[in-house]
């Protein structure tokens, strides 16, 4: 027959003692250290920082897109701000709602720790490295480049035209007299029609594309 | 309305203070730098207790708020009508500022029509921007909705898990006190039994 049950037989033994008192200040190092962090993280998730930094980088993108080669021809017409009020509404879209969607993701990171619930982890302000482009800022960006284009081929044209004319004027030509006799004229090109060798104004665009050589012929 | 941090950190400190009176009954002092735990059962009951307190001071308000904002948040739809105003008046400003850099005199009547060019595309920016934001502004607050009901959904299946182990624990007991209670007075009929028994063995002979 055994003997009667010993109340010291039943006490918790030296390592479940040591694990409650290593769990008790564990805990008390988390209450002191992360819930204020945790606090912090509320506080700074109901801020308007993020929205300042991704306004400031939408206002940043327009105007590198579409007046860092600011133009001329723009300034002078006084066209293409209607196509910046618009591009600038755009990106500023853009940028309201990823700081929102980044606000939204840090308030529910701080509520989801606190709620003992899994944590995301990210803020999602990667999303302030490839900020979106808007719709409104590629159409203006683009409407700029077939302005500058134009400007340019217009200017090419120009040019070339230019370079025509003259090289016409340089051209001279040896046209004999009326009825062969007599000693031979020189004649100058104009700066529309150049002269051939024998002095007579090339045009007409057949006679024009022989004169020009192009094809290697005469 | 959501108190101040300043008020949140005081109460942290409040609680964990409390907390640490509070276990002072069952807790011996501190053993080597660990406090001594003397009474785990009831020192993870304060915890708990603690722990649902601190939520309530801490994260009730925030929770409701964000609850709230979830269903009635306009801001993207508020700031976009605003952009509209600060994006005509920086444009306007960018056109005069390159008409004064190239000494661009525009006429009256390009002056007029630039003025009219720049409203047009204010105007119609304005509001593709908002329409752009009240969609934005939808897709932002269902996702939001849908976080707070998963976070929801987390914590009202651990809570019911915690009360169906209450339940078990309860049942449990409750079964074990009515089989105690049975054995104990099988026991004592038994006993009076056997008592019986033996008198009247003893009457008999």
């Amino acid at each position: 027959m055994g003997s009667k049950p010993k109340q010291q037989d039943y006490q918790a033994s030296e390592g479940e003692k040591a694990s409650a008192s290593v769990a008790m200040a564990e805990y008390t190092y988390f209450k002191q250290k992360y819930d204020p962090l945790l606090q912090k993280m509320r506080d700074d998730s109901l801020g308007t920082n993020d929205d300042k930094t991704l306004r400031g980088r939408a206002n940043a993108d327009t105007m590198q897109a579409l007046t860092s080669a600011p133009m001329a021809q723009q300034a002078m017409s006084g066209q293409g701000s209607e196509d910046l009020a618009q591009a600038y509404q755009g990106q500023l879209g853009i940028a309201d709602k990823s700081a929102e969607d980044i606000r939204n993701k840090k308030q529910m990171n701080v509520l989801g720790t606190a709620r003992g619930q899994a944590s995301d982890a990210q803020s999602g302000m990667a999303q302030a490295a490839n900020l979106a482009t808007s719709e409104a800022l590629e159409r203006a960006k683009n409407k700029q480049l077939v302005s500058q284009a134009k400007m340019t081929a217009i200017g090419q044209v120009a040019g070339a035209a230019r370079a025509q004319g003259m090289a016409n004027k340089q051209t001279t030509g040896q046209k004999m007299g009326a009825n062969g006799m007599g000693p031979p004229q020189e004649v100058k090109g104009s700066f529309f029609s150049p002269v051939n060798d024998a002095g007579q104004k090339v045009s007409g665009f057949n006679n024009r594309l022989a004169f020009s050589n192009i094809f290697g012929g005469g | 309305m959501l108190v101040g941090a300043g008020s949140f950190s005081m109460l942290g400190e409040a609680a964990l203070a409390g907390l640490a009176r509070q276990n002072g009954g069952q807790n011996g002092g501190q053993i080597g730098g660990l406090p001594n735990v003397s009474d785990p059962e009831k020192t993870y009951a304060n915890i708990t207790r603690q722990e649902y307190l601190d939520y309530v001071s801490q994260y009730r308000d925030f929770e409701e708020q964000m609850i709230t904002e979830a269903q009635t948040d306009t801001s993207l739809i508020d700031a976009s009508r605003e952009n509209a105003q600060i994006a005509s008046g920086i444009a306007q400003g960018v056109s005069d500022r390159n008409a004064s850099r190239y000494g661009a005199a525009l006429t009256p009547a390009q002056a007029q029509e630039q003025r009219r060019a720049l409203e047009r595309g204010n105007t119609l920016g304005s509001i593709q921007s908002v329409n752009d934001a009240r969609i934005a502004q939808r897709e932002l607050n269902q996702n939001k909705l849908a976080d707070l009901i998963n976070i929801g959904q987390g914590v009202n299946r651990s809570s019911l898990s915690q009360m169906g182990s209450a339940a078990a624990n309860a049942t449990q007991r409750k079964n074990a006190y009515d089989s105690a209670k049975a054995a104990s007075k099988a026991q004592t009929m038994s006993t009076v039994g056997s008592l019986g028994a033996m008198a009247i063995m003893a009457f008999a002979f």
